[in-house]
């Protein structure tokens, strides 16, 4: 600049005839150099800016890239380029992770983790740092201000840099108060504006010393606390949109349509490509998935293979495809030289389509041995019934109008299928973040917090300590107020449960699995294509599309329902073990199945129960009990199971009066409705189980009813067993805890040591109170 | 001129009754010489003992002096100081992103700190991936540019700061900065390329040279540093673009490839390594014979560069096409964005017109007599 100032001055009084835009300098009167005018000033104080100004600044942030992109940028603007391009950077990261994770919760998580990063490198200096020190000191330490060519900048950044003569008397008065500057203090203002530099000094320091530790901490705690309102919050997303989609038909959206236009791009090149292909196994498979689409079953597609091959060119066959087929195996004039009944035999055969008939026939009028003659009947069979094959398989481009076809009436089917598929996952789906999922994790944080455990607790539970769990639940059983607690909260979860996946929800997938299904059959019925139709529904097959998103529905809901049951009846049969019934009740049964027994007995049986409605997989119940190491014999068997399962015997009076206390009377009367149906058929299909594996166990069972349960319904009926609910969840909860115990002391001990070390800052020096008490003696 | 004290208010006054500046002899008799040294040769010769020299000064300082000084609110303290203590949350936040991923996993039960440890090494590697590409990328441009145009963005300067008095320290009052010549690209410190008796004996022999990379004629390379002083200052901060662009883009890239699954099997057991370090042929073989697994008694590097090449492969050729292609376009944005910083950087958009960022090539007139100081 010196070099230009000095080529101006020397060609004085000359003005330069091109100038730049915005020169730092201008000219007095007589033509003389001197400085701008100057415009800065200082920002209003904020601890927050407004989201207008981070856009403007993030528009002209931009333009910068574009003015820096031709070398024209200076160092503010390359420093604020380099903030956006960390941010741009780290977006990118973020969006590659969010495509990458497969669950919707990871993959928000990403963006979560993304900007909870950044907003803590933001928050943390502003929390811990700024807003304590501008309300004990007066100074903003991160005071902007706006500079002559309209830049914003951090007043306090550099300290050699002094701006703090932009400082406007109220500021400084405001300041110096605070700071407890002396009023009559000489050169007051010079000594607030030493002070208000060495606070910046000091809060920007310890800002780096703590920005390290704070930011990732603070981050993951942010990320820690948002995990459960964004699982929620994404599970109330799915109900609706999914519900949304079915019923507006969202097949039909943008989304699915560039999906199916895609793959009818696909398809039609496939078709290309493999036109001169014939419709062998190979190419049918190949079809078939194709056609089949992930939405349907494999058994979908073994239907449309079975209609694909279906798809056969009649061949005629005559002398001239024998002579042709035959070839030169056998000897061409012998079809001029057979006898008038070998000629007519040929011919009868021709007609009737008979390939052995045929070739017997031209094997006959060779001349040969019988073995000879025997072995060309073979060869002229084998070679006319593969020229026959070979002429049956059309080409797929004889055909491709007919896939064409099958096509159009799948992919709708298809994209109908899809939404209803996500209706049902949505609710019932067996993967995380669906709602049932995610409804059962809450009924194990309800009941982990109803159970009230401290961490050694807690860390035993996660281990699968059933001692602690028996106690815990004991305990929670004898105190009257937390045991309807408890059940009311339960109450709460189950019912909205059963509003989400209750009979009108089930009912409302049956209709539309029937109407999607019904549409499809219907439409490639009329296209001649009835197997695969007969695949999606139909009233004399078993086993039909429409059947099996039925089954599977009824099933997943079944087993939530057979959880939620089984929960209530453990908390129930641990409440009446402690009150003396359960004992009551096993007395009783052995009583009317004439077995003599003692207290030694009856408490081994309590036990039992209580430990087999805890831990009990649907093995132990075939096993009759013996897997899960209780050697009980036929009538104890039958004891235990009369007691948990027996309607007559388990009358559930505890558990009603505690229902009706939380949800009312009629609820809590169809809620033991649900309950008693559950026992009635856990006794049937699980209970009575006659497993013909273990002999000695085979034959033993309650009531002597023999079930058809397969093995899934009786894994659905027996539900989840609580000790796993409970030890799972107590694991997530005892991990969580421990983490955030961790973190979370070392985050509030940063934060403390911060603001402590914040009150130290912006105090008097010796020599500033030397002077002060020198100034009040003057 | 670095004792200036500016406003001379009675605070000042107090401070310099006794300001001696306790200035050693030495000290006094270059008191108002410009101590500022160009470390090019030393860059040159022993770049790498160089760099560590003035990487291990910033670590040390930023750790230790620049934090007491801020603490204190020295008035001693400056913007070097406080962007070197940048450093400090930069590799805090990387042991502290580490250490929240894997230090609680220990407390885990299995499989949750299995589940834990794997996220937590990707994590890990993720930090690590993230901070060496970063620093590495920015050598794809730069590198290039050094090359072709003579200038190098990284060059150091060994600066020599003189403070003022504080708490009775009187004597230690000279301390030293090591900044980057083209660190402002509105203040390079383009004096230090003068009489530089590395670049030449002419005086300005670096801009001569400089000129010559930039495609100068002959005749203009006489007022080379006028010339090319623009030009130079037009690369530099098109280099600090595309850098600061490319590196982040890289640095997303290197944690992409942190986060694949080949990473989670990844054994780094140190203590097993270490002790069978010596023999560790042998112990690999018995594993490999009785079935173990081999990764945790082989080398380190192997298994680690094992784990690079399949986690790589699967960024850019994921199975799950939609992860794939975001793996390719990530990666292509980043390798886009280094080579259109070296066509930019290495390209004169202004060659034709002259430069309207710079007054000099608008407003100096070559053939007028100039006075350069």
């Amino acid at each position: 600049m010196t070099n230009v100032l000095n080529a101006i001055i020397a060609n004085k009084p000359i003005r330069p005839t091109v100038q730049d835009k915005s020169p730092s300098f201008t000219f007095d009167s007589e033509g003389r150099i001197k400085p701008l005018k100057d415009k800065g000033k200082l920002l209003p104080s904020k601890i927050f800016g407004s989201p207008v100004e981070y856009a403007k600044d993030l528009k002209q942030d931009v333009l910068n890239i574009g003015k820096a992109a031709k070398g024209k940028a200076n160092d503010h603007e390359l420093g604020r380029i380099n903030d956006l391009a960390m941010k741009f950077g780290s977006l990118c990261l973020a969006t590659y992770l969010f495509i990458k994770n497969p669950l919707k919760l990871s993959k928000a998580m990403e963006f979560v983790g993304f900007g909870s990063f950044f907003a803590s490198m933001a928050l943390w200096p502003k929390l811990a740092i700024q807003a304590p020190l501008k309300v004990r000191t007066g100074v903003d330490i991160h005071q902007k201000y706006i500079d002559s060519q309209g830049r914003k900048k951090m007043l306090h950044q550099d300290p050699q840099y002094d701006l703090t003569d932009l400082y406007s008397r109220e500021d400084l008065d405001k300041m110096g108060k605070k700071l407890n500057v002396s009023e009559n203090l000489p050169d007051r203002d010079d000594f607030i504006k030493q002070r208000a530099k060495k606070t910046a000094i000091q809060g920007n320091t310890l800002w780096m010393a703590t920005a390290g530790f704070a930011t990732p901490l603070m981050s993951a705690l942010i990320c820690n606390r948002l995990e459960k309102p964004i699982a929620k919050a994404i599970e109330k997303y799915d109900l609706i949109s999914s519900s949304v989609g079915m019923e507006k038909g969202a097949a039909n959206g943008p989304i699915s349509k560039l999906k199916q236009h895609l793959a009818q791009i696909s398809l039609n090149k496939f078709l290309q490509q493999n036109a001169d292909r014939v419709m062998d196994d190979k190419l049918v498979s190949e079809l078939a998935v194709k056609l089949g689409g992930k939405a349907n079953s494999a058994t979908l597609q073994d239907a449309i293979k079975e209609e694909l091959k279906s798809l056969k060119t009649n061949v005629k066959l005559d002398e001239s495809f024998i002579r042709a087929a035959v070839g030169d195996k056998v000897p061409q004039d012998i079809f001029n030289t057979l006898s008038e009944k070998q000629r007519t035999l040929l011919n009868k055969s021709i007609a009737e389509g008979s390939v052995r008939g045929i070739s017997d026939i031209i094997a006959s009028a060779v001349p040969g041995t019988k073995h000879e003659q025997m072995q060309l009947k073979k060869t002229i069979a084998s070679l006319i019934e593969k020229a026959k094959t070979s002429q049956e398989l059309p080409k797929l481009s004889v055909i491709s109008d007919k896939v064409q076809s099958m096509y159009s009436s799948l992919s709708s089917f298809a994209s109908e299928k899809a939404m209803l598929d996500k209706f049902i996952t949505a609710r019932v789906g067996d993967k995380s973040g669906t709602y049932i999922a995610n409804q059962w994790g809450r009924v194990g944080d309800k009941l982990i917090k109803s159970l009230k455990l401290n961490t050694a607790e807690l860390k035993a539970l996660s281990q699968g300590n059933m001692d602690v769990l028996m106690d815990k639940l004991s305990q929670l059983a004898a105190n009257e107020m937390e045991y309807d607690k408890t059940i009311n909260d339960l109450m709460r979860l189950i019912g909205d449960y059963e509003s989400k996946t209750g009979t009108p929800v089930v009912s409302r997938i049956k209709q539309k699995a029937q109407d999607i299904c019904s549409r499809a059959s219907g439409d490639l019925q009329t296209k001649g294509f009835s197997k695969v139709a007969d695949k999606i529904t139909s009233s004399s097959q078993k086993g039909t599309l429409e059947t099996v998103i039925n089954v599977n529905t009824a099933e997943r809901i079944s087993g939530a329902q057979s959880s939620f049951y089984r929960l209530i009846q453990a908390i129930d049969i641990i409440k009446k073990s402690k009150d003396g019934k359960l004992n009551q009740q096993l007395s009783r049964i052995l009583k009317e199945e004439g077995q003599k027994f003692d207290i030694a007995t009856l408490e081994k049986l309590s036990k039992a129960c209580q430990k087999v409605v805890l831990t009990a997989t649907t093995t132990d119940y075939v096993e009759k009990l013996k897997s899960a190491g209780f050697e009980l014999s036929e009538v104890e068997y039958k004891a235990v199971m009369k007691a948990l399962f027996d309607n007559k015997i388990d009358t559930a009076n505890t558990l009603e009066q505690s229902l009706s206390k939380s949800v009312g009377t009629e609820r809590a009367q169809e809620i033991l409705q649900g309950f008693r149906n559950y026992k009635d058929e856990f006794m049937n299909k699980v209970a009575n189980w006659q497993n013909g594996m273990t002999k000695d166990l085979s034959r033993r069972t309650v009531t002597g009813i023999t079930n058809s349960a397969n093995a899934v319904e009786r894994n659905n009926i027996a539900g989840k067993p609580i000790k796993n609910l409970i030890q799972d969840v107590a694991k997530q909860t005892y991990n969580s805890q421990k983490w955030l115990k961790i973190f979370g002391t070392t985050f509030a001990a940063l934060t403390v040591i911060t603001l402590a070390l914040g009150l130290t800052f912006g105090r008097k020096s010796k020599m500033e109170k030397q002077i002060e008490e020198e100034s009040k003696v003057k | 001129m670095v004792y200036s004290v500016g406003v001379q208010n009675q605070y000042n006054k107090k401070l310099y009754e006794h300001a001696s500046f306790g200035k050693k002899e030495k000290d006094k008799r270059s008191k108002c010489e410009n101590h500022d040294a160009l470390l090019i040769e030393e860059k040159t010769k022993h770049p790498i003992s160089t760099s560590i020299k003035i990487q291990t000064n910033k670590l040390a300082n930023a750790f230790t002096k620049y934090p007491k000084k801020g603490f204190m609110g020295s008035k001693n303290a400056n913007f070097y100081e406080y962007l070197t203590m940048g450093m400090v949350p930069y590799l805090i936040g990387s042991g502290m992103l580490i250490g929240v991923f894997n230090f609680a996993s220990k407390f885990f039960d299995t499989p949750a700190a299995v589940n834990s440890a794997k996220l937590g090494k990707k994590m890990g590697l993720g930090v690590l991936a993230y901070g060496i590409l970063k620093t590495l990328s920015k050598k794809f441009i730069e590198v290039p540019v050094n090359l072709m145009r003579n200038v190098d963005v990284n060059l150091p300067y060994d600066k020599v700061v003189y403070e003022l008095p504080e708490n009775n320290n009187k004597d230690n009052l000279v301390s030293h900065e090591y900044h980057k010549v083209f660190e402002s690209v509105d203040f390079p410190r383009f004096d230090l390329f003068y009489n530089n008796k590395y670049f030449g004996e002419e005086r300005d022999a670096y801009f001569k040279k400089t000129a010559k990379k930039f495609g100068f004629k002959e005749e203009d390379v006489e007022h080379s540093d006028q010339k090319v002083k623009p030009k130079i200052r037009e690369t530099v901060v098109k280099t600090r673009l595309f850098t600061t662009l490319s590196s982040y883009l890289w640095a997303a890239t290197g944690v992409g490839v942190a986060m694949q699954k080949p990473w989670e099997s990844l054994i780094i057991n140190p203590k097993t390594r270490l002790a069978n370090f010596k023999n560790y042929k042998q112990i690999a073989k018995q594993a490999k014979e009785q079935g173990r697994n081999i990764a945790k008694y082989n080398y380190f590097y192997k298994d680690f560069g094992n784990k690079f090449v399949e986690s790589c492969k699967q960024f850019i050729n994921n199975n799950h096409k939609a992860t794939k292609y975001a793996g390719r376009a990530l990666l292509g944005a980043a390798v886009g964005m280094t080579i259109l910083g070296n066509i930019f950087a290495l390209h004169d958009f202004n060659k034709d017109k002259g430069s309207k960022t710079q007054a000099s090539t608008s407003l100096i007139d070559d053939s007028k007599e100039k006075v350069i100081c």
